[in-house]
């Protein structure tokens, strides 16, 4: 069991700079006695998505219990209520949000995603005046946000935007031209998405700045979803083989499939991919045809010395096929309102404005650095600042991480962003 | 086809109708009562999506209750209605009240070229290619990635895209009713839901009613006896999914955003669902399945994985053991009554 002692002592190898901090806020009440304060949470338990759903649920369990450990907030400890929103979509994710507000009175809603709510999760939060935040990683949210600031005042984004994935990815390719570690054998890009919302989405923002970074787009290929019959892709991508494959299509076993369909016929090209190369199964699928294939993140726990503790408490609770990169995420999105209602004096309830208005004013000055790195709320849009491509400041936005399968038998390897990489860019074994 | 084609309507049993009028006036009071006695937003919530999806279920039942037109593109066809309103509300800039029903006609036309499609077809092949148009239309949907206009920095598609579409107005509650705006929204939807029920009563009670039915009982007798089936059953579709796509709209209204998740199989089915368990054919099956796999739904909130099992067992259920559904069982057991 996680005692206050036991936490301070262990997340000072962690490095998980919140305990202290919130220890100290609560000073002399170093036991959660007071009153619980619920912490909603509405994820997809069940459905497509209920892999990341039970992963979101760890994180925040995990950060429940640590926080409750260090004294709670303001000597009150949390209490998580999670709602299922199964397939998605905006009526069963409001409506989840709403039960939360109605049943448990939750001050706060820390979501991992919803798709298919075009962010309507916002027009709850704000109706009853709770603090919400999500890892949607849609540009809609700050849109959403931009219209009436005075409405949303609560509503964060514990990550940057997908929209940065499109100049993220032109940018990175950029570097490692102008760097000499690749010699492109022309400037043509083609992409793959398949027929889901956060595959066009991010295809979308690559191919509308594709031009101004001086890459051109061979091919818009949008396959079935789910997909893992690649031919004739494969087929269209030889007659004119460009620079750059960037597939972003997202389930892994299909991933690996285009790469044990592409590896028999190699093409002199890059292969970026999205997501699916995060997951055990892209590997063991793929085997060693996947070595070398790039992918990149706008949120994960990052492999570095910081987040170790995190990572290995996790796999040991939760077991060794744990995904850390999901759960992480809610994890630091629970452990920052956290900070942020101690420092306000207390998290408030639904309906209280000012409190609610208080917390959000928190939220927004503390930069706050977690397991995946800084979180800081853009003004503009209250999402997380994305470094490098929204600020140069490593210490004032949330890394883009760029990795690459450079051993099967080990994990990935981070290879940028520059301050976070931990080896350099490995040219793919098909191309050297 | 005319009114003079259809055969004379039969009078109607006064007793049916006498119940119809109680239980409407019943379930009217209870419907008008229940913002003044539940003060959640969420159980508020929850009776609008049951009132959504009870109008939807009521115009299936229509279809293939009354009319016998297996038709699996009535989620298409809400979701046409829903996307209509949006589009005109965003590219038009209409009000949400002008663009809803002119969003219900777009349906109707959706919905007539559908059946001028299928209709030569019969009973499983209509099924086939009403699904098959329903899922053409979502791909186009979900693959059309051609930017329309750009709207900050992101590019908008035509039909919305991946993404579908938001912010493009509402019914005005929130600015009226303040913190009570669900009571607003809860009123409109009721008016919406009990506008689609008299005139599927008035509809099923009325002379094309009949052709309706007779044509799904013995549709070689009916044609014998004059019943035009093509132009019958184009004449269901049309009036169904006026309806479905009203409800579409104020769906999209309800919600602020539409998107192409309406089109999946699992809300069909599940619309499908509430027709079957209330009793296919029957006038108040749909509300009664709607009412009951909703509570049965909450109820089992918290039995986590289970919960979907839990839905499909009642479904087996009922369909093993009550194939009339639970209206349909409860009209056998008084009838039996000497």
């Amino acid at each position: 069991m996680l005692t206050r002692r036991s936490l301070l002592r262990g997340s000072a190898a962690a490095g998980a700079a919140g305990t202290a901090l919130l220890a100290g806020l609560n000073g002399a009440r170093a036991q959660a006695e007071g009153d619980p304060i619920p912490v909603g949470a509405a994820l997809p338990m069940s459905g497509i998505a209920a892999a990341d759903g039970i992963e979101f649920q760890n994180g925040l369990t995990m950060a429940v219990d640590e926080i409750n450990a260090a004294g709670g907030v303001l000597g009150r400890p949390l209490e998580l209520h999670v709602e299922d929103t199964a397939d998605m979509g905006a009526d069963l994710v409001s409506q989840a949000m709403q039960r939360l507000i109605d049943r448990y009175e939750a001050p706060v809603i820390i979501n991992g995603y919803n798709s298919g709510t075009n962010m309507v999760e916002m027009d709850v939060a704000a109706d009853n005046d709770v603090i919400f935040c999500h890892y949607n990683t849609m540009i809609s949210h700050n849109n959403k946000f931009k219209e009436d600031p005075e409405r949303y005042y609560g509503c964060f984004q514990g990550d940057p935007p997908e929209y940065y994935y499109g100049p993220g990815l032109l940018t990175y390719l950029n570097t490692l031209i102008e760097s000499g570690q690749w010699t492109p054998p022309n400037r043509k890009l083609a992409l793959i998405p398949s027929a889901n919302e956060y595959s066009i989405v991010i295809a979308n923002a690559v191919r509308d700045q594709a031009a101004e970074y001086g890459w051109e787009i061979s091919l818009y290929e949008t396959v079935q979803f789910p997909n893992n019959q690649w031919g004739p892709t494969l087929a269209k991508l030889r007659q004119d083989p460009p620079a750059v494959i960037a597939v972003t299509h997202f389930l892994p076993q299909d991933l690996a499939q285009f790469m044990v369909q592409f590896a028999p016929q190699p093409m002199n090209s890059l292969i970026y991919m999205q997501y699916g190369p995060s997951l055990p199964a892209f590997k063991e699928i793929g085997g060693d045809a996947v070595k070398g294939v790039l992918y990149s993140t706008v949120v994960g726990c990052l492999p570095d010395e910081f987040s170790e503790a995190f990572r290995s408490s996790y796999r040991e609770r939760f077991g060794e096929n744990s995904s850390y990169l999901t759960g992480s995420q809610t994890y630091d999105g629970l452990w920052k309102w956290a900070l942020a209602a101690a420092i306000a004096g207390g998290p408030g309830a639904p309906f209280d404005r000012e409190q609610a208005m208080k917390v959000a004013a928190s939220m927004n000055r503390l930069i706050y650095r977690g397991v995946n790195g800084i979180c800081r709320f853009d003004p503009e849009g209250q999402s997380a600042f994305c470094y490098p491509t929204q600020i140069a400041d490593a210490s004032l936005g949330m890394p883009h991480q760029f990795l690459q399968h450079q051993d099967v038998a080990a994990d990935p390897v981070m290879v940028a962003p520059g301050s976070y990489a931990k080896a350099p860019f490995m040219m793919p074994p098909w191309m050297s | 086809m005319t009114d003079a084609s259809l055969p004379a309507a039969a009078p109607a049993p006064r007793r049916g109708i006498a119940t119809d009028l109680a239980v409407g006036a019943l379930l009217l009071a209870l419907a008008i009562a229940a913002p003044f006695l539940i003060d959640s937003r969420y159980v508020l919530g929850q009776i609008v999506l049951a009132l959504f999806w009870a109008s939807v279920a009521a115009q299936w039942n229509l279809l293939f209750g009354y009319a016998g037109v297996f038709s699996l593109a009535q989620m298409a066809i809400f979701a046409v209605g829903g996307y209509a309103t949006a589009m005109l509300a965003q590219y038009l800039e209409l009000s949400i009240w002008a663009a809803i029903p002119l969003g219900a006609l777009i349906a109707v036309v959706f919905s007539v070229i559908v059946g001028l499609a299928c209709l030569r077809l019969q009973g499983v092949y209509v099924a086939l290619l009403t699904l098959a148009i329903a899922q053409v239309l979502y791909l186009l949907i979900v693959t059309d990635t051609a930017c329309f206009r750009m709207e900050g920095t992101s590019c908008r598609q035509f039909t919305g895209g991946a993404t579908g579409f938001a912010r493009f107005g509402d019914f005005g509650m929130r600015q009226l009713l303040r913190g009570d705006w669900m009571m607003g929204n809860y009123a409109i939807v009721l008016c919406g839901f009990v506008l689609t029920m008299v005139m599927s009563w008035v509809i099923i009670r009325s002379p094309m009613g009949l052709a309706f039915k007779a044509l799904r009982d013995n549709p070689a007798y009916a044609v014998a006896r004059g019943v035009n089936r093509f132009h019958t059953q184009l004449l269901v579709f049309a009036l169904s999914a006026f309806f479905t796509g009203l409800t579409g709209g104020l769906y999209a209204a309800h919600f602020q955003a539409i998107g192409p998740g309406l089109f999946s199989l699992s809300q069909l089915l599940f619309v499908i669902a509430i027709a079957v368990v209330g009793g296919v054919g029957t006038f108040w099956g749909p509300v009664v399945g709607a009412i009951v796999l909703m509570l049965a739904d909450e109820f089992m909130r918290e039995a986590g994985e289970f919960r979907t099992l839990g839905l499909g067992l009642i479904i087996a259920a009922v369909t093993v053991l009550l194939p009339r559904g639970l209206v349909g069982k409860a009209a056998d057991l008084f009838r039996r009554r000497p």
